[in-house]
């Protein structure tokens, strides 16, 4: 039988209605999500098949919903609410930070959050500054938030429901360039198998997304896509890079990152988020702390190089990390 | 404090001003459906007192502080050429402001004194007013005393009042009788409108609104077309034939009566069972034996009848001078007030 | 609403609780900070905001809510927390950071949570307010006669949270209560200097809300307003907002110079203290002798001393255990897999 394919927005919508359907408590709240079906698609049809009553649009209001949120999650509800842009995180950063990530901590470990945060990431299609960031090292610098950062349909249905029936508050970020949206650029990858049956993927577990032996790629999100036409071309020139798939970043698999590089002795970070004090540096320590001599050659990082997201398409372009600057980093990596 | 120069010598013609910024706040918004009066409001209703007095030739105002500054926010938005002084009281934020502040601005020698606030505030304030008449703008929840009346108008009447224009003393300035609680000789408190004897000890809250909890009821006037504890005898026919002799009423309730559907509160229309009504006399004093009660006046729970004691309550005509807007306008107009030489 | 003997008597009784609890704590955090003020020193070191002075409002509206009714609350909280039921054991034990504390010494006095009695609080002025907005969603979900109170100053009413929570309960049309407590600064700002409209329960007319102003001061006021509305909202017919007007008589936080305040107003708001007020009010009707206010004041001092002790003999949490509790799951659950 032919496996179904769908796109990564299909795949989250999916994985929010079975898991609303299997728990009652689990209801999503945010804005455009309910007859628009999120504006980026995350939640088409939910509305159709739930009612507004658990499908609920809300006001321009993220500090009311997403503190609602925390409070409905401490009363035992499952609530999911979705940031439109996780640009937006700024109206609403107390009750992300001070709230849904410290209250299990301050309540001694005798209150629960159990809700998920997700929002849109990414740039790419000129939106600029205050709509293309990707932030997500922000928010697993903050004790407390779980940080899931899928990039294929597959790992989003299944990183979606162990979201729902975590325990503790989840910050779920999809790339706008991974979700097959027809009016985003054609992104092949954006459109895999996905299983009907629900299913789960266990936080702090990466993906080998491609086996290599010369060098290790540590990336996520739309950049696991570009280091696998990366690592295509590498091939051709007879390079073996292996591409793993971080998934999440709290938790952290550090025992696949540790294991690659001490395979492949050489190690290029890919990230989409800003360069300094970041996800690019800490996977750099890690791997100082833990496996500094297993490296044949200093490690390497492409990141977005501290400026705010550019509009114009050739400033963007240049600030955020391409095929052909990932090619090229693995040279100069491999030239070490 | 504002110097006013004594009467007879040149002096200017001064209103006194108080603004109850509590007025319009009480829980009659939370089991009727009392309706809001914000203070960005009354400063509103201030201004276009003010501009009404300064445009008819008053150069003084005297008005009371409060914690907010009602009347500096007014003035903050309003070009007028008065002048607006404040009596030296020191602020408490209780309705003891506004009757300290009334008899600072009797004092002074002000001519009328403009009320922004609802049957509450009036009573207040007719304690510390002595002669002087009151111009009642109604911000209350019931307002039976202060008229409903677009404050520019009546900034206008107090004009006309303020400016001893002839015949407006006479055709539109009436005294207002009273209730007065009287605990053996002592005079405790006077009400404007009624008194309800009310089944409970305390003042909590302030407002009434349980019907089954009123004893009695007694009214300075056969009142009409009202609302609160006044409407239970406003929409009953034997109350009309008694009261077409009497000065004032005397209602007893309670199980057995006759029931009448009154307003007691806005939007909270509600039977009242009613036994008896009497007429009430001039001077003539009811005792309320019924203890534990509280005596709730012009619809506040106030005075506590703790058990074993009783209070008399009675008609007096000794209450506050009070302009009839309306009248104090068409006067004016008689007296061409309000016309000027191109 | 009866306002029985029964019940004041119990509010009386909950007040002298509260205040007992208060200043006993004062004592207590003034160990080891003098003669010199070093915040950090002594059994109960950090900030502390008492709740003297304001114990008519909590008072007045817990005695209407059930331990299951979500309760949301300040950096002041404890007045809330005793009124909401707390054992005091276990508050007093947080304060001192013991092991055996409601938090087991993570949180400390701006951070009380008690799940039995679903009441959390914190530092980040208006930061319940929407939790409580959550809190009364879910009840509404569930079909619950619950209902979600939130106490917050009248300095908390001018932050953003305020009025999206006020639209968001409007809107959705939820059994939640909102308690402004207007003690009339925020640290040292006076509500005139910080605040556009007189009353905050004007602010309700701008969401659809029922709003009233009560004396803080009056806990018989403050009881029959918050009855009124927690009945309404139990009843299912929304939201309610109680601005209760009272006083700080301790200051923003211990060791506040309080150079701010007008010469005199203390003193005159110490004229109206609460607890003497409803004093004089039983004793009027009869309803309470200066023995029984003894035997109260008494009662209420030996359950705190008790608290105290427990407080004290408790032992520290371990260092080690500051590394626990960030997530409920420090591991997924690997048994609920089932592909990947």
């Amino acid at each position: 039988m032919a496996e179904r394919l769908l796109t990564t927005a299909r795949a989250i919508a999916e994985a929010i209605a079975q898991e609303m359907e299997r728990d009652e408590r689990v209801f999503i709240m945010g804005e455009d999500i309910g007859a628009y079906g999120g504006i980026f698609g995350a939640t088409q049809g939910l509305l159709e098949k739930f009612g507004p009553e658990r499908v609920m649009d809300t006001p321009i209001s993220e500090m009311g919903f997403i503190g609602a949120a925390v409070g409905a999650a401490t009363e035992g509800m499952r609530p999911i609410a979705e940031l439109m842009f996780v640009d937006f995180f700024g109206v609403a950063m107390d009750q992300i930070f001070n709230h849904m990530a410290k209250i299990h901590y301050m309540s001694g470990g005798n209150v629960n959050v159990p809700m998920v945060l997700m929002t849109a990431i990414g740039g790419g299609y000129s939106d600029a500054a205050q709509h293309s960031q990707c932030l997500y090292s922000l928010f697993a610098h903050t004790p407390g938030i779980k940080v899931v950062v899928p990039s294929t349909p597959y790992d989003a249905k299944g990183l979606m429901i162990q979201a729902i029936r975590d325990d503790d508050p989840v910050m779920y970020f999809f790339h706008k360039g991974i979700m097959g949206l027809g009016w985003m650029a054609p992104n092949p990858r954006a459109t895999g198998p996905v299983p009907e049956e629900p299913y789960t993927i266990p936080f702090g577990q990466a993906d080998v997304k491609r086996e290599g032996s010369d060098l290790t790629i540590l990336t996520l999100s739309l950049m696991v896509h570009r280091s696998l036409d990366a690592a295509e071309q590498l091939a051709e020139e007879g390079i073996s890079a292996e591409v793993i798939d971080l998934r999440t970043l709290v938790p952290l698999d550090r025992a696949t990152i540790i294991e690659s590089v001490k395979k492949t002795h050489r190690v290029l970070i890919v990230d989409e988020d800003y360069k300094s004090f970041g996800m690019s540096g800490e996977l750099i320590a890690i791997i100082a702390e833990e496996a500094l001599d297993y490296l044949d050659a200093p490690p390497k990082r492409l990141a977005v190089p501290d400026v705010p997201i550019p509009y114009s398409r050739p400033l963007e372009q240049a600030v955020i990390p391409s095929v052909e600057g990932i090619v090229q980093a693995a040279r100069e990596l491999m030239a070490e | 404090m504002i110097m006013i120069p004594a009467a007879g010598g040149t002096m200017q013609p001064a209103v006194g001003l108080i603004a109850n910024p509590a007025s319009g706040k009480d829980i009659r918004r939370l089991i009727a459906h009392g309706s809001v009066f914000d203070n960005n409001e009354k400063a509103n209703i201030i201004r276009r007192v003010l501009q009404a007095l300064d445009a008819f030739g008053v150069k003084q105002v005297l008005a009371m502080p409060d914690l907010y500054g009602l009347v500096l926010r007014a003035l903050e938005d309003t070009q007028v050429g008065l002048r607006v002084e404040f009596v030296n009281i020191s602020v408490t934020n209780t309705a003891a402001d506004s009757r300290l502040a009334a008899a600072v601005m009797a004092q002074a020698g002000v001519r009328c004194i403009v009320t922004v606030g609802g049957d509450g505030t009036n009573r207040v304030v007719a304690q510390g007013c002595g002669d002087v008449p009151l111009v009642p703008i109604s911000t209350g929840t019931n307002n039976v005393f202060p008229s409903l009346v677009e404050s520019t108008l009546a900034g206008m009447a107090a004009a006309a009042v303020a400016c001893d224009v002839e015949p407006v003393w006479d055709r539109a300035v009436r005294q207002a009788r009273r209730l007065e609680i009287v605990r053996g000789n002592t005079l405790v408190e006077t009400a404007l409108v009624d008194v309800v004897v009310y089944d409970e000890r305390f003042v909590a809250t302030r407002a009434i609104w349980d019907a089954d909890k009123m004893r009695a009821l007694f009214l300075t006037a056969p009142y009409r077309g009202t609302i609160g504890a006044s409407a239970i005898a406003a929409y009953l026919p034997q109350a009309e034939e008694v009261a077409r002799d009497a000065a004032g009423l005397y209602v007893e309730l309670g199980p057995g009566g006759t029931h009448v559907m009154a307003p007691i509160a806005p939007g909270l229309i509600v039977p009242v069972s009613v036994r008896v009504v009497h007429p009430l006399e001039l001077e003539q004093t009811i005792p309320v034996t019924y203890a534990p009660s509280i005596l709730a006046l012009d619809g506040e729970r106030e005075v506590p009848v703790p058990p074993g004691t009783s209070v008399g309550v009675r008609l007096s005509s000794h209450g506050p001078y009070v302009v009839d807007v309306q009248a104090a306008l068409q006067a004016a107009v008689k007296a061409g007030f309000f016309i000027r030489k191109p | 609403m009866a306002l029985s003997r029964e019940t004041l008597l119990g509010l009386y009784e909950m007040m002298v609780k509260i205040r007992t609890f208060e200043e006993r704590v004062a004592e207590i955090y003034y160990e080891g900070k003098q003669p010199v003020f070093n915040i950090a020193a002594g059994p109960v070191p950090g900030e502390m905001h008492l709740y003297s002075g304001q114990e008519a409002v909590a008072a007045g509206v817990c005695a209407h809510l059930r331990p299951d009714d979500p309760v949301t609350s300040t950096h002041r909280p404890h007045g809330h927390l005793i009124a909401k039921g707390v054992d005091l054991k276990r508050m007093m034990a947080e304060i001192f950071g013991k092991e055996t504390g409601l938090c087991h010494g993570k949180g400390g006095h701006m951070h009380l949570f008690d799940p039995e009695l679903h009441f959390g609080c914190g530092g980040i002025v208006g930061g319940g307010i929407p939790h409580a907005v959550g809190a009364a969603l879910a009840i509404k979900k569930r079909g619950e006669d619950r209902v979600a109170v939130s106490f917050f100053g009248e300095g908390a009413a001018n932050i953003g949270a305020f009025h999206e929570s006020l639209n968001l309960a409007a809107l959705w049309k939820l059994p939640a209560v909102f308690i402004v407590e207007d003690n009339l600064y925020a640290i040292s700002v006076p509500k005139t200097a910080s605040t556009a409209v007189r009353s905050n329960a004007e602010r309700g007319a701008a969401y659809g809300i029922p709003a009233v102003q009560v004396d803080g001061q009056d806990v018989v006021a403050v009881y029959e307003a918050a009855g009124e509305a927690v009945e309404r909202a139990r009843r299912g017919e929304g939201p309610t907002l109680i601005e209760a007007v009272c006083y700080r008589f301790r200051g923003h936080f211990e060791g506040d110079p309080e150079h701010y305040l007008p010469e005199g107003t203390k003193e005159q708001w110490k004229q109206r203290d609460p607890i003497a007020l409803l004093a004089k009010q039983l004793k009027d009707q009869g309803w309470l002798t200066d023995e029984d206010a003894q035997a109260i004041e008494e009662r209420m001092t030996a359950l705190i001393a008790e608290a105290e002790a427990f407080a004290r003999e408790s032992a520290y949490p371990p260092p080690e255990a500051a590394l626990t509790d960030v997530f409920v799951q420090a591991e997924s659950p690997r048994e609920e897999q089932s592909h990947g």
